[in-house]
């Protein structure tokens, strides 16, 4: 008799796939700037953005980047990583003591931070997109919001953390409509180069429809063969890269799969993502590394077959 | 070259110029002098000088905040007449023409747009008055024009320019005698932090107050450049960006911005004079759009300085006490003018900046504080009850009104009141000099005829004026619970 398989524990934290956010981290910790600058500043746009927003969940930042700002007001970096932190602090206050979505305190303090990074810096990528979520949190307006997307698409077109952030905006609970939410998506992929990342935005657009609409929007055959379609532009092209981000776009198409009850398909990105996983997109269906559990294991037996 | 002297008894700036001769008489009076019941009354005298158009003469005026002019263009026999005929009106003025002129004016005014951000800044009062529409016109009389012009319109408050030939020997300037009238001082003290309130447009407004000197006239035109970089070239959410530079008599300057907005772009347009101005203050000025605006104002002193474009400014700085200016100490210190210097303008003009938020939008995301819609403590008096609306309180004392809604208070008390507005259909409207108003509707308040009543024996004369009668659709009906009173013109 064969042994049981050992139970699937999900790891969710980013610094295990990407390790300069286990640096990040440690510099931080230190209160280590130039360490910090030191891992920042090298990097791609997509990959500095991502590290930004995860070195801005270290707890108890402010102090510490307020006195870089004060020594340095034009540092970029620090004025992206406090505005970032501070809308990550707007959201804890938010699930500790409010019912209200977050502390629109907390983010108007983070986008002051930012009008100020912006000012000083406004060629940083990190600070436009985070400035997209402050202008949702704040509810600043859909054409500030593209103003917004536009100063950064003007330094990339192809910036997918920005891009995922404006999506929202892009859809019904923002004021706009999921047919224009879905034009955003297929002409952010279509633009794209070969086997890139942007394909994941069609999926994240039928998984916020099907989220707000039911379960029978992924049912269609039009969007099941959209889906398959941006597949095959992103994580099943040749082309396609493990660079900053990867591990979102596999997981995304993962659970499209999985959904669409492709457990073939679901399995092999399963497998390709080896022990990896991320919570996002996994936890709109509940605690992620419970669903990604339950789900992983499904996608396993039904494509291994019984044993 | 600018020459200083003297043409009987007044200062004048001379300058011997290649284009055609004109000439200009300035006095130191503007609307920032008037009071709000009288608003419009300078406008009215330099309309009663001008008379009716005359066909092939060019003669003009010009009301402004702080200075009046008169100006014509011809022969030197011909601005001599002209000269001197503005004289003789000064000195016996036609007050049979007066309800004439006041009708004109009335005309001329109507569907002008109002610059609304003066109010916001000083209240109903000196610099305020240019947020206000001409309310004083109907009521002005034979003898106050006949004060006004006695206290303003007279040869210690003149100043002359006349370029070309220089004025004829025989030019007699015969004004009634006086005494220099000082600039109007601000009355209210500068917000020392950015401000902002809600306009009722689809612009974009900001003013700021920052010393007159060359550098800060530099400053307003790099920041065009740049709103016009940000907020038509990018994005295309802007159609027209202008901005200006006003110099002061008492030595500061008014700079102010407008952006309109396309449709639907109004947050957009908001958001992007937000980061403009943001930039601006971090100090991210373009040594190009500074070495651009040099080289233009330069260029457009010259051209002034060739045609005595440049004596009307010199002749006010007379009003100021300032000496000439010469073309080359202007030239010299707007050449040495860097991108630091603008820098350093834009920092202390963003201190003090008021920012008009187009209509639906608010500013305080960004850093800007509110700017206070609400005055004073509540008077003590009798109180009357909202008809429909509970939550609406109007309280009439000894010292003034209160008017109270459900979370903000409109309080004029009489000694600080600006103005009473009264309606043939028994509305009032206290006009404080905060420009906060009461609005005291007989047809929202229970009872409120009587207080109507008391205010009409308080104010019967300087500080009342009568509005023409409203459409019945205009007069306030009692709502349930909403907001009504607001600061507004």
């Amino acid at each position: 008799m064969l042994p049981a398989m050992p139970p699937h524990h999900p790891v969710l934290d980013p610094a295990v796939a990407y390790p300069k956010i286990a640096g990040l981290r440690t510099a931080l910790d230190d209160g280590d700037w130039p360490a910090c600058r030191g891992l920042l500043d090298p990097a791609e746009p997509a990959e500095r953005t991502a590290l930004i927003q995860a070195g801005a969940d270290e707890p108890g930042l402010e102090d510490f980047l307020r006195g870089v700002l004060r020594a340095d007001p034009a540092d970029g970096a620090a004025g992206a990583l406090l505005g970032r932190h501070l809308i990550n602090v707007g959201w804890e206050v938010h699930a500790e003591e409010r019912a209200e979505p977050g502390c629109p305190e907390c983010f108007r303090k983070a986008e002051r931070v930012l009008i100020s990074a912006a000012a000083h810096s406004p060629g940083d990528h990190a600070v436009w997109v985070s400035r997209l979520i402050t202008a949702r949190r704040l509810e600043l307006g859909r054409s500030e919001a593209r103003r917004r997307y536009d100063r950064l698409a003007e330094l990339d077109p192809h910036h997918l953390p920005g891009q995922v952030e404006f999506l929202h905006h892009l859809t019904p609970r923002r004021g706009g409509s999921w047919e224009r939410a879905h034009r955003f998506a297929v002409e952010a992929a279509e633009d794209a180069p070969p086997g890139a990342h942007q394909p994941v935005l069609i999926a994240e657009v039928h998984l916020g429809r099907w989220r707000e609409t039911g379960r029978g929007h992924l049912a269609g055959e039009t969007v099941r063969a959209e889906l398959y379609d941006a597949a095959h532009h992103a994580v099943w092209h040749p082309d396609f890269r493990r660079t900053h981000g990867w591990v979102e776009v596999v997981s995304t198409f993962a659970m499209v799969f999985a959904l669409l009850d492709d457990q073939q398909a679901a399995a092999s990105l399963f497998a390709e993502l080896g022990e990896l996983d991320s919570a996002h997109p996994w936890n709109l269906l509940g605690d992620p590394a419970t669903v990604i559990t339950k789900y992983r294991r499904n996608a396993e037996r039904a494509a291994g077959g019984d044993r | 070259m600018i020459r200083l002297t003297e043409v009987d008894g007044i200062p004048a700036v001379v300058a011997r110029t290649g284009g055609p001769t004109h000439a200009g008489l300035v006095f130191r009076v503007g609307i920032a002098d008037e009071p709000l019941a009288r608003r419009g009354i300078t406008h009215l005298v330099e309309h009663l000088v001008l008379g009716r158009p005359s066909a092939g003469h060019h003669r003009n005026g010009a009301t402004g905040v702080e200075h009046t002019y008169f100006h014509t263009q011809g022969t030197a026999d011909e601005i001599t007449a002209f000269l001197e005929g503005v004289c003789a009106v000064l000195r016996d003025p036609p007050a049979d023409r007066i309800a004439e002129a006041a009708e004109a004016l009335h005309a001329e005014s109507a569907g002008r747009g109002r610059d609304r951000l003066p109010m916001w800044r000083y209240g109903a009062r000196d610099f305020g008055m240019a947020s206000y529409p001409e309310w004083g016109l109907d009521r002005i009389t034979g003898e106050d024009l006949h004060d006004w012009i006695g206290r303003f319109f007279t040869r210690e408050n003149a100043a002359l320019w006349v370029a070309g030939d220089g004025p004829a020997e025989s030019l007699r300037l015969d004004l009634r005698s006086g005494v220099r009238q000082a600039p109007p001082a601000p009355s209210a003290a500068p917000p020392g932090a950015p401000a902002w309130f809600a306009g009722d447009s689809d612009m974009v407004g900001w003013d700021t107050v920052v010393r007159r000197e060359a550098r800060a006239a530099v400053f307003a035109n790099v920041l065009e450049r740049q709103m016009f970089r940000d907020l038509r070239l990018r994005g295309g959410i802007s159609d027209q960006v202008r901005t200006e530079y006003e110099p002061r008599a008492a030595g500061s300057a008014r700079i102010t911005a407008y952006a309109d907005s396309l449709p639907g772009r109004r947050e957009a347009v908001l958001g992007g004079m937000v980061d403009v101005l943001a930039g601006m203050r971090a100090g991210r000025i373009d040594d190009e759009d500074v070495a651009t605006v040099v080289g233009l104002t330069c260029d457009g002193l010259k051209h002034a300085e060739s045609r005595g474009g440049r004596l009307p400014g010199q002749a006010f700085n007379l009003l100021a006490g300032r000496g000439v200016q010469g073309i080359g100490e202007v030239l010299a210190e707007v050449r040495a003018v860097t991108a630091a210097d603008v820098a350093e303008v834009a920092a202390d003009a963003y201190r003090e900046g008021l920012l008009m938020t187009p209509e639906g939008t608010a500013a305080d995301w960004a850093g800007y504080a509110a700017a206070p819609v609400s005055s004073g403590p509540v008077v003590s008096g009798r109180a009357y009850r909202g008809r429909k609306d509970r939550a609406l309180r109007l309280i009439h004392g000894d010292e003034g009104v209160s008017v109270i809604t459900g979370d903000a208070t409109a309080t004029v008390r009489y000694d600080t009141c600006a103005a009473l507005l009264a309606w043939p259909d028994g509305g009032r409207h206290l006009v404080g000099e905060d420009a906060i108003v009461a609005k005291v509707e007989p047809t929202l308040f229970r009872g409120a005829e009587e207080v109507v009543r008391d205010l009409d024996q308080r104010f019967p004369g300087a500080l009342r004026v009568v509005m023409p009668a409203r459409d019945p659709s205009a007069v306030p009906a009692p709502v349930a619970g909403r907001p009504w009173w607001r600061r507004e013109t």
